[in-house]
């Protein structure tokens, strides 16, 4: 028998995560909160979790000349806001002339930025083609502990949640294959991290294990994560303002501002086990062991149990 | 304790529907008629047009239902222009194909499935002929006693005959096998190229079977017995353009067949295949330059089913609407297997569904090469679009176009180097292959080419498997005769709705953890 099948190790596949934790444990109703990327910033503010500071939103054609106003801006990104899957996200890093400047360093005119963020209001870059808003903001300048590992692109620490306690972290660092995003389907590594200690562990990229990261040829597992304690416990309390039992956290960790909640996403990924080496299952089973009162746990008691975890 | 509650209304949903299927068949016995084992045949009727360049028309007698034979699963292979009517007086079935303006040869066929008994008729010997026999019968069965073109009944020559043969005869059945051995012992059978009438018949003492059932009923009429000639194929298996005429005669309220030919009296084997009463022609046609057609005849093993409260008994060209509408859910469950189960990428749900149907209408060949061709060039035309900076809608609008303005001109094209399937393609979901053009440059631009050609062939692959499956002919035809097999499908569906197990494409994709697996065990 194959010992993917094997319950022990537990492997999460998509049919189950589907039906036995999205569907039973993410209420359709609050969808809305996590697919706007705007409105998820301003709950999260409202609720002193750290986020990127929001500098402009355009949900009209006509406000699109605004985008002007940050052209002093030295740098900031663009995101529509209910785009997935980093689908649609700008980074200028400045002007040259009558051009934008792109983080790739290549340069963009006027009217290719108007025509990229028409597109994003158009609803090109959402989740079911509908219309849609963007909104630039904070350009997040990565932690130098990343600075071996990375490639261009922001890395961004994925913290699975259920039912409020982290279940299994992973670190995505962007590579040039991926274009400085960091989603691993489009060629980002993603890294497993210790829960306990937040060190991480082993790599994958694209499906297959790996030592260092292919671009800049440094080993990636060893790093230890700065504001583990910090992280895993602001992830515990996204719980309780968009009570969806079953999340994604996504973190980035700026020089300045330490870690900021980039965004929520109700559907995470299942790569996150491959880059663990553990199936989910045991740790969402030892969850559910709790009993009901682990919604009601204080995001420190969720942070200790998670921490617990990592020996699953 | 969710997985459970599925799992009963599941069970329940494929237990009603085998409950239903089954009552059908056993308790009812309204479905299929198990008594109809044995004579059922499969007929091909194929006619051959060439064209005049002008306005063209062909009326054919259809098969009808009688208490020896039952019709189902009638169809036009192209029907387009094909209507059906019922002729008043007789009660014929007509089926008229008609087109303004015929400008290329083309070929029509009409099958359809039969149910066939033979039948012996035991006559009464007590029945007598009546001496006014227009004072003793309604309208509709005096007409079958009336003089027609062909079958002079009242002509000197055949009613001194008559009263030669019946001589002071009474007894009906004693009249008519005076009739019949006449015809029979006089009458030397030769195959001619056009049936003589009844009097060239008498005259000439030779005919093939239409000349000798004139002249039977000519001399039954003359007698005063109601007659009418009976026309059909004799089935057989292979292919024949050889039809069979013989006669009816009214006796004692009933219609009684007799083939002098093959010296059938009172009786009917089980092959006969009536196609029309009175003295028709099978199949009249005007506007051709030349026409032929043949029967292609085969054993047939799809039993009929009843019209009660069936689908049989909507109207023929909303049967085949419905065939194929039952075959979505069907197109369905193979897309749910391949997602679910196997965890193939597609473009969406719909995508295979609708294509499989369309390969189906186009065949495969064609339908797989302009799908390709024509999402090729259109993915080439939403670059360029790309690069002129156009709005998602007025892009996907534009896609839209040149999609259909490529099937126009496929179909042009096709007509003018005479491939006749290319003109098919017009049945092409052209919305369906507009979104595939979209989502297939989107997801290109976004996850890679590699990506944007997985899913493509996924969706092709998924298309295939569920063309293949669409195709069989059991599959239509259980649907329709049992369309309950669809609560079925809603109970597979229903379990493969919470079927959490790992799909078949994640031991690919999570294989990598293998590795890890047995480096443990070795440490261990």
């Amino acid at each position: 028998m194959n010992f993917l099948l094997d319950s022990s190790f537990g492997l999460l596949g998509m049919n189950r995560r589907n039906a036995e934790y999205i569907l039973e444990h993410n209420p359709r109703r609050q969808y809305p909160l996590v697919d706007d990327k705007l409105r998820t910033k301003r709950m999260l503010e409202e609720h002193g979790l750290p986020v990127a500071e929001t500098y402009l939103e355009i949900t009209h054609p006509f406000q699109i000349p605004r985008l002007k106003t940050l052209q002093h801006m030295r740098e900031f990104v663009i995101k529509p806001v209910r785009g997935a899957e980093g689908r649609g996200i700008l980074v200028l890093t400045g002007r040259e002339g009558d051009n934008w400047r792109k983080a790739s360093g290549e340069l963009l005119k006027q009217e290719d930025l108007d025509y990229h963020v028409t597109n994003i209001l158009a609803g090109l870059y959402s989740l079911g083609g509908t219309d849609d808003a963007c909104f630039a903001e904070y350009f997040i300048h990565s932690h130098p502990v990343f600075n071996s590992v990375s490639f261009r692109g922001v890395p961004d620490i994925r913290v699975v949640l259920y039912r409020g306690v982290p279940v299994m972290a992973m670190l995505r660092l962007p590579t040039r294959q991926s274009d400085g995003k960091a989603n691993l389907h489009q060629g980002a590594i993603g890294v497993g991290v210790d829960l306990e200690t937040g060190v991480t562990t082993n790599a994958v990229h694209k499906n297959h294990f790996i030592q260092s990261h292919p671009d800049t040829h440094q080993p990636v597992s060893g790093i230890r994560i700065p504001f583990w304690n910090k992280i895993l416990e602001t992830a515990a309390g996204a719980f309780d303002i968009f009570h969806l039992g079953y999340i994604g956290v996504d973190f980035v960790i700026d020089i300045l501002l330490g870690p900021l909640i980039l965004e929520v996403n109700a559907r995470p990924g299942l790569n996150i086990q491959l880059a663990n080496q553990r199936g989910l299952l045991p740790r969402l089973r030892k969850v559910d062991q709790q009993g009901k009162e682990v919604e009601s746990w204080t995001p420190q008691q969720r942070r200790d149990f998670a921490r617990n975890l990592a020996h699953l | 304790m969710k997985k459970i509650r599925v799992l009963l209304v599941a069970c329940g949903f494929i237990f009603l529907a085998a409950a239903i299927v089954t009552f059908k068949i056993v308790s009812l016995g309204q479905a299929i008629r198990p008594e109809y084992g044995r004579d059922i045949w499969n007929v091909v009727i194929q006619m051959n047009l060439v064209s005049k360049g002008e306005r063209a028309r062909v009326r054919m007698t259809l098969p009808h239902d009688n208490d020896r034979q039952t019709i189902y699963h009638e169809d036009f292979i192209h029907n387009l222009g094909f209507s059906v009517t019922e002729h008043p007086r007789s009660g014929n079935r007509l089926g008229i194909w008609s087109t303004d303006l015929l400008d290329r040869n083309t070929s029509i066929r009409y099958s359809f499935s039969t149910q066939l008994t033979g039948q012996r008729y035991s006559l009464s010997p007590d029945s007598r002929v009546s001496k006014h026999p227009e004072k003793v019968y309604d309208a509709r069965i005096q007409y079958w006693l009336e003089p027609s073109k062909e079958i002079q009944s009242r002509s000197k020559a055949v009613l001194k005959y008559a009263k030669k043969i019946v001589g002071r005869e009474k007894k009906t059945t004693a009249v008519v096998h005076r009739i019949f051995d006449f015809v029979r012992g006089e009458i030397k059978y030769r195959s001619e190229p056009g049936s003589k009438n009844a009097k060239e018949t008498l005259n000439a003492l030779v005919a093939d079977c239409g000349g000798q059932a004139r002249l039977f009923v000519a001399f039954s009429r003359a007698a005063g017995i109601p007659s009418r000639i009976v026309g059909g194929i004799v089935l057989d298996r292979g292919v024949k353009s050889i039809t069979h005429v013989w006669a009816e005669n009214y006796i004692d309220g009933g219609w009684v067949p007799f083939d002098v030919v093959n010296n059938h009296f009172a009786e009917i084997p089980n092959n006969y295949l009536e196609l029309y009463r009175g003295d028709y022609v099978l199949i009249k046609h005007i506007g051709l330059a030349q026409f032929d057609y043949f029967f292609v005849i085969n054993r047939g093993s799809l039993p009929p089913v009843d019209k009660y409260l069936s689908l049989y008994s909507l109207p023929l060209h909303f049967q085949n609407a419905v065939k194929l509408l039952l075959l979505i859910p069907i197109g369905a469950l193979v897309v749910t297997i391949f997602r679910v189960i196997i965890g193939m990428p597609t473009f969406g749900t719909f995508a295979p569904i609708i294509l499989a149907l369309a390969f189906r209408e186009v065949s495969l060949g064609i339908g797989l090469a302009c799908l390709a061709f024509m999402i090729a060039v259109g993915c080439l035309l939403r670059k360029l679009l790309d690069a002129l900076k156009i709005l998602v809608i007025p892009r996907i609008s534009l896609v839209v176009t040149i999609v259909v303005l490529m099937a126009v001109g496929i179909m042009l094209g096709g007509n003018f180097l005479g491939e006749k399937r290319l003109l098919h393609i017009s049945l092409f979901p052209m919305i369906i292959i507009t979104w595939t053009i979209e989502r297939f440059s989107v997801l290109q631009i976004e996850d890679g080419t590699l990506s944007a050609l997985k899913t493509a062939g996924g969706t092709v692959i998924v298309a295939l498997a569920a063309y293949f499956l669409m195709s069989l002919p059991d599959m239509r035809f259980y649907l329709f005769t049992f369309p309950e097999i669809l609560l079925a499908v809603i109970g597979l569906l229903l379990l493969f709705g919470r079927y959490t197990g790992l799909r078949l494409s994640e031991l690919w994709r999570f294989r990598e953890l293998r590795k890890v697996h047995s480096e443990n065990k070795k440490s261990l």
